[in-house]
């Protein structure tokens, strides 16, 4: 299914070939360790890339160029897995079937993204210092925007204190300060060495074959110069002494963050069963949670889960009234506990696992979902396969899942209310 | 059912109206594991007002988001959502202001999931004390869109905007007219709308036509109901109400949203034209292979989160962006400059077929998602047009077309400009 390529030293170049979507797309990733040190530069560096190549000097010139190519789209990929940030680009483009005849749209697609990567303008050994700067800005904006979606902004609170001993603490494009201290000619500089040391994941989902893929890059890697280093490998949570916190702010709701941890990591046999316990404790609308602190409570309209196995956290969010904190949380952990005491029954645990079972055996149905899959989980360090991946969940029983369940402890709480309260 | 070809899409829809009214369109996709099955009523928030049985209502505000939510009770404490979760799927629905629509997807016991998503959403079963429950959650739902910039700088906008298109109000209503919201209503609406004749079943995947439509005569029997009827007075103004709203939340930066009115679309071949017609006018004027794009984004007054297009609702339509600015009312006045730029020289015929070849690039790419695609299946059947014939519109349509357009359309009466600052912030107007 997926053909894997080792094209030069830690360039890996892994390809999906299906015939059935409209559309392909190719992701190219630089994988870095994720550090205060880099990634704010790591999440710039795209921005930059995109604004201009020698030949096509200004954005509006990038534009033309994919409109050219039947409205193909090339954006920044700034990922957080684990403790890896990846850097890059994405591109999405249209079939070449549907292309008119005589044209092609992978190939000149591909001599793009070379043309992005490696023929940028320079200036005074640096970027260009008009694109640093307006892509600073942007980037700034983007980091404080998070604020204005306030779920987000509270979830965001509750990681960077929990996760203050890991890197997962670390917010993944970086912070402000660190954003605003960047100049041209470094940025340059760090660009040119994670260019040459950084393992390099390609990914490709679409109609043409690995080889033909591999033809096509031959060019833009002939370029690289490549010395690669290895990464460490993935680690589990790093503790702290837990926190609760209160932050006060003009909104009309609560959000009410709580996060628990694990030892339990995607590296580990016990996964498919945590997976599946979170499912049943707080993920969608046949949750524990769901039913409980929404339907039966009324406490909330959202409310949910998720589980990060890269680390082993489990976090829960909820939109609440601000005089419901106490009595949310109490519920939060009494559905918890519940799962620990087997309070689990056999409709609970097959739509717990039907539910994760019936997204994986739809990855294959988009590139983009396939590109997502396979273009994370091997750096994640998960061993699985999304078919390998769903006999080990259909396996899963319910002692096993509180078993799971009596694993998860609770670390720290984050409560964002009204000025008013 | 009847098969329409669309070889140059490499796609195949049937479609069947039932003896009930009910319209069923089904693209089949073979060798995909997900199937995607859509229950849609041409319903939604702007609904308020009709006339059944020879009787006008006038409906509270959010009724049709309240009774989305309701839909999901049947009697004897059946749990719709387990139920879809021991197949294997997932259940959920949307309220828009001109449609409400039921969806599951799954990938396995698609029949089953089927039957069950025409039976919930065609049982009504609302009781006192459900309705009670579920306004408390509905509130918190009001809350939390009350917390979103993005809603509020949107709402804010269609109230500035319109004078009695009810566009102006929110879709899920306010705190205050959801309490006029009792079981009673909720009966009366879904007997209006609920009816096969106002409905379609829109299903995309590995699945069999024919049993589709088998099975939405089973559930859903043969008989033709009477469907409510939409009364829709509104006679709007091109004239904006007023051209500029502000306000102040807990924001980074200063975010906006700004429109032009446009007329409403009517509909069939035409309406879909004047769509797709207002598509590429928004690209020309202000998309990202535009001049004027790139210069508001290399003086720093827009940035990448500027965007927009063209957004139509029944009984209106406009030409919106969005984006965080400190600068918003340079980013209309830039428009509005642009648009008479264009209006005057016109549009470069190679320019133009860039970007047309653009469009319908993205469109096809378009179509591999079953979500996207369903949606736009059901919100274009409603306005009588056939989704998949989009590339030979796009083929008819002239650039002279998309300066005709702006220039009647971008026009500073027109236009509404709504802005949250970031708390103490507020520019003085």
């Amino acid at each position: 299914m997926i053909e894997t390529k080792t094209l030069l030293p830690g360039v890996t170049l892994r390809c999906c070939r299906e015939n059935r979507f409209k559309q392909g797309c190719l992701s190219f990733q630089l994988v870095r360790p994720m550090t205060k040190g880099e990634s704010a530069r790591n999440a710039l560096i795209p921005a930059v890339l995109l604004r201009g190549t020698k030949r096509c000097s200004d954005l509006r010139a990038i534009t033309e160029h994919l409109d050219e190519l039947y409205g193909a789209s090339v954006s920044p990929l700034v990922r957080r897995v684990g403790d890896y940030q990846t850097t890059g680009l994405y591109c999405g483009f249209m079939d070449d079937r549907f292309a008119l005849p005589g044209d092609q749209v992978l190939a000149p697609m591909i001599r793009f993204l070379e043309e992005i990567l490696l023929d940028f303008p320079t200036e005074g050994g640096g970027f260009l210092p008009a694109f640093v700067e307006s892509e600073k800005k942007n980037l700034i904006s983007t980091i404080e925007s998070e604020l204005n979606d306030k779920r987000a902004y509270a979830m965001g609170k509750l990681l960077k204190t929990m996760c203050r001993a890991d890197t997962f603490g670390l917010p993944r494009l970086g912070e402000t300060e660190d954003v605003a201290a960047i100049d041209p000619v470094s940025l340059l500089r760090h660009y040119r060495t994670i260019l040459r040391e950084s393992p390099i994941e390609i990914f490709y989902a679409g109609s043409a074959s690995a080889g033909a893929v591999a033809a096509y890059l031959s060019p833009l890697l002939s370029r690289l110069d490549r010395s690669c280093g290895k990464l460490a490998p993935q680690t589990p949570f790093t503790t702290c002494p837990g926190q609760d916190a209160t932050e006060t702010m003009e909104v009309s709701q609560g959000k009410l963050c709580m996060g628990f941890v694990t030892p339990v990591t995607n590296r580990d046999p016990e996964f498919p069963a945590m997976q599946v316990l979170n499912t049943i404790f707080g993920a969608g609308m046949t949750s524990k949670l769901f039913l409980n602190v929404r339907e039966r409570l009324s406490l909330c309209y959202s409310v949910g889960s998720s589980y990060y196995g890269t680390k082993g956290i489990i976090t829960v969010s909820a939109g609440i009234d601000f005089d419901k904190e106490r009595l949310t949380k109490e519920e939060i952990l009494r559905q918890l506990d519940a799962c620990r005491r087997g309070e689990i029954s056999e409709e609970e645990l097959n739509a717990g696992k039907e539910a994760i079972l019936s997204s994986l055996r739809s990855t294959h149905d988009s590139p983009g979902a396939i590109e997502g899959y396979y273009a994370t989980a091997a750096l994640s360090g998960m061993n699985l396969t999304p078919e390998s991946y769903m006999a080990a969940v259909e396996c899963v029983n319910a002692a096993q899942v509180v078993a799971a369940a009596r694993t998860v402890t609770l670390h720290s709480t984050y409560f964002l209310k009204g000025e008013s309260q | 059912m009847t098969a329409f070809q669309y070889p140059e899409l490499d796609e195949t829809l049937y479609r069947e109206t039932l003896e009930n009214g009910l319209t069923v369109l089904v693209v089949p996709k073979k060798g995909f594991t997900k199937k995607l099955a859509y229950f849609v009523t041409d319903y939604g928030s702007i609904h308020t007002d009709f006339r059944l049985d020879g009787k006008e209502y006038h409906a509270p505000a959010g009724v049709a988001h309240f009774l989305e939510h309701k839909i999901f009770d049947l009697p004897g404490d059946r749990d719709v959502s387990a139920e879809f979760a021991a197949l294997g799927a997932i259940v959920n629905a949307f309220t828009s202001y001109d449609m409400t629509a039921y969806y599951f997807s799954c990938t396995d016991h698609f029949d089953e999931c089927l039957k069950l998503l025409l039976e919930f959403v065609s049982i009504p079963y609302f009781t006192e004390e459900s309705v009670e429950k579920e306004r408390g959650i509905i509130d918190q739902e009001i809350g939390m869109n009350e917390d979103s910039p993005d809603s509020v700088v949107f709402d804010r906008l269609m109230e500035a905007m319109y004078a009695v298109h009810p566009i102006r109000v929110p879709i899920l209503g306010t705190s205050k007219t959801i309490r006029e919201i009792t079981p009673e209503v909720l009966y009366t609406c879904h007997r209006a709308f609920y009816t096969p004749g106002n409905m379609l079943l829109c299903v995309i995947g590995d699945v069999d036509p024919e049993a589709v439509a088998d099975d939405a005569r089973l559930v859903l029997g043969s008989e033709k109901k009477e469907v409510g009827v939409k009364l829709c007075p509104w006679q709007e103004n091109m004239t904006c109400l007023t051209p500029e709203v502000e306000g102040s939340m807990e924001v980074a930066m200063p975010t906006f949203n700004l429109a032009f009115k446009c007329e409403p679309l009517t509909g069939g071949d035409a309406a879909v034209r004047q769509e797709m017609v207002a598509d590429l006018a928004a690209e020309a004027l202000f998309g990202e292979s535009s001049e004027l794009y790139l210069r508001l984004y290399e003086e720093g007054i827009i940035d990448s989160s500027f965007g927009g297009g063209f957004e139509t609702v029944d009984g209106c339509a406009m030409l919106l962006c969005s984006g965080d600015s400190d600068d918003p009312r340079a980013v209309r006045e830039a428009l509005l400059r642009q648009a008479e730029k264009i209006a005057a020289e016109g549009l470069q015929e190679n320019a133009f077929l860039r970007m047309k070849r653009s469009a319908l690039g993205r469109r096809i790419r378009g179509l591999d998602s079953f979500d996207s695609t369903c949606f736009r299946l059901c919100a274009y059947h409603f306005s009588d047009f056939d989704y998949f014939r989009f590339p030979e519109i796009y083929r008819s349509i002239g650039s002279e077309e998309i300066r005709a357009f702006l220039d009647r359309t971008v026009r500073a009466e027109r236009c509404s400009l709504s802005v949250i600052y970031p708390v103490n912030k507020e520019a003085s107007l």
